[in-house]
């Protein structure tokens, strides 16, 4: 019953791990360039200042705004990722896995909040989804855009 | 039938992601590249899709001949994963022959104990393998899980210790730890709350080791589809070619 008992801890343990571990890797996902910016100018998303106040101002942030922020940009670019520039208007099995990822991090976030535990690096890492998620899109974005023109079209652009 | 559903949907989910992973493999000639986790796929679809599939049409669910059947492929298949895992430890280690001739050594006598122990246990047990009560090939297969679990995570551990950016065989690694790590802690449930659970825990213990399966092929697929793969620049013959020692050499002079 013991060894039952510790297999079960151990094993649903190294579960969630296993599962987090896929997720940064797919976060680890390197893009040709920052496509992010655009789409955070655009629609005026706000993690990257959340980031920005966090690694560069280690000050008390204020919480029920902060989530509030990082909920509004998940639901703002969640809604893109399946209606802008998606001929399929569906997500790809990696924007699932991290959205539950997401919504996995973003509830830690808030029992370490509850419990009085740092909520620093679940933050962090909350905006790294995000800013996965916006770079997706501005990659498919420029995707898009890019594939109307011709060359010689692209070349006057420039 | 909600819970029949679900439990349709998983299977033919598996299958078809086997396929379609073997389909992958051998059209884009992946399959030399990936020759070992090519061959535990072809053993879990002949396994999974047609043996089973045809021993259940043939002679039920509730069948004992299902049920050995089941649990004994299941053994099989668990340690043809341990073999597989054997194989990443093989691609980890490739810039490392040391350490690999240390570890092969320490793997076969691992892999002679589990086989070992496990045919002992199983011929020992074999008349009371499938009967109603009888937890043994439960906790069997929670320990031979378990086994392949941590010899998993010692593979993880060794891939962040070396800092690999193979991110391909990083991924096969993650998605055969949920493989294992699911059904483990399913099996230990059971094996905890015994045969006449019911309710939620029920369900979940039901619906764990195809749902395991079902996210393991999915990480595969995503990891020979589109990790980026690690690029080789070897020299042949371990030389150093003629313009980078020349280009080495100026820019020292210059520096």
């Amino acid at each position: 019953m013991f060894l039952a008992a510790l297999i079960l801890i151990l094993s649903t343990a190294l579960f969630f791990f296993y599962f987090q571990a896929t997720c940064q890797k797919i976060l680890r996902r390197q893009f040709d360039r920052e496509y992010f910016q655009a789409i955070v100018n655009a629609n005026r998303l706000e993690f990257p200042s959340v980031r920005k106040a966090l690694e560069e101002f280690d000050e008390p942030v204020d919480y029920p705004r902060l989530r509030m922020m990082l909920k509004c940009d998940f639901l703002a670019l969640t809604y893109l990722l399946k209606n802008a520039a998606n001929l399929q208007q569906r997500y790809s099995g990696e924007e699932r896995l991290l959205m539950i990822y997401f919504r996995f991090v973003f509830l830690s976030m808030l029992t370490r909040h509850l419990l009085r535990l740092r909520e620093k690096s679940a933050i962090l890492k909350l905006t790294v989804i995000l800013q996965y998620f916006a770079n997706v899109l501005g990659q498919r974005v420029n995707t898009i855009r890019l594939a109307d023109l011709s060359a010689s079209d692209y070349l006057l652009k420039l | 039938m909600a819970e029949s559903l679900i439990e349709h949907a998983l299977t033919s989910g598996v299958y078809l992601l086997e396929v379609a992973l073997l389909v992958l493999l051998f059209l884009g000639g992946r399959w030399r590249r990936l020759f070992s986790v090519f061959l535990y796929l072809l053993l879990f679809f002949a396994a999974d899709a047609l043996g089973r599939t045809y021993v259940l049409y043939r002679f039920g669910v509730n069948s004992t001949t299902y049920g050995y059947f089941y649990w004994l492929t299941d053994a099989l298949l668990a340690l043809a994963a341990f073999l597989l895992v054997c194989a990443f430890f093989r691609r980890a280690c490739s810039k490392e022959e040391k350490m690999w001739r240390f570890l092969r050594l320490v793997l076969v006598s691992v892999f002679i104990l589990v086989v070992g122990i496990s045919l002992l246990t199983l011929s020992r047990n074999y008349t009371h393998l499938w009967t109603y009560g009888s937890m043994f090939i439960v906790e069997f297969g929670q320990n031979l899980y378990f086994t392949c679990l941590v010899l998993n995570t010692l593979l993880y551990v060794l891939l962040q210790q070396n800092e690999s950016a193979d991110e391909e065989l990083g991924l096969l690694v993650c998605g055969i730890g949920i493989q294992f790590a699911g059904p483990a802690a399913s099996l230990a449930l059971y094996h905890l709350t015994g045969p006449n659970l019911r309710g939620p825990f029920a369900a979940l213990t039901k619906f764990v080791l195809p749902a395991c399966t079902l996210a393991m092929l999915l990480v595969w697929l995503y990891a020979i589809a589109r990790a980026p793969r690690p690029v080789r620049v070897a020299a042949r013959g371990g030389k150093i070619p003629v313009l980078a020692e020349v280009t080495a050499s100026s820019e020292v002079s210059a520096g």
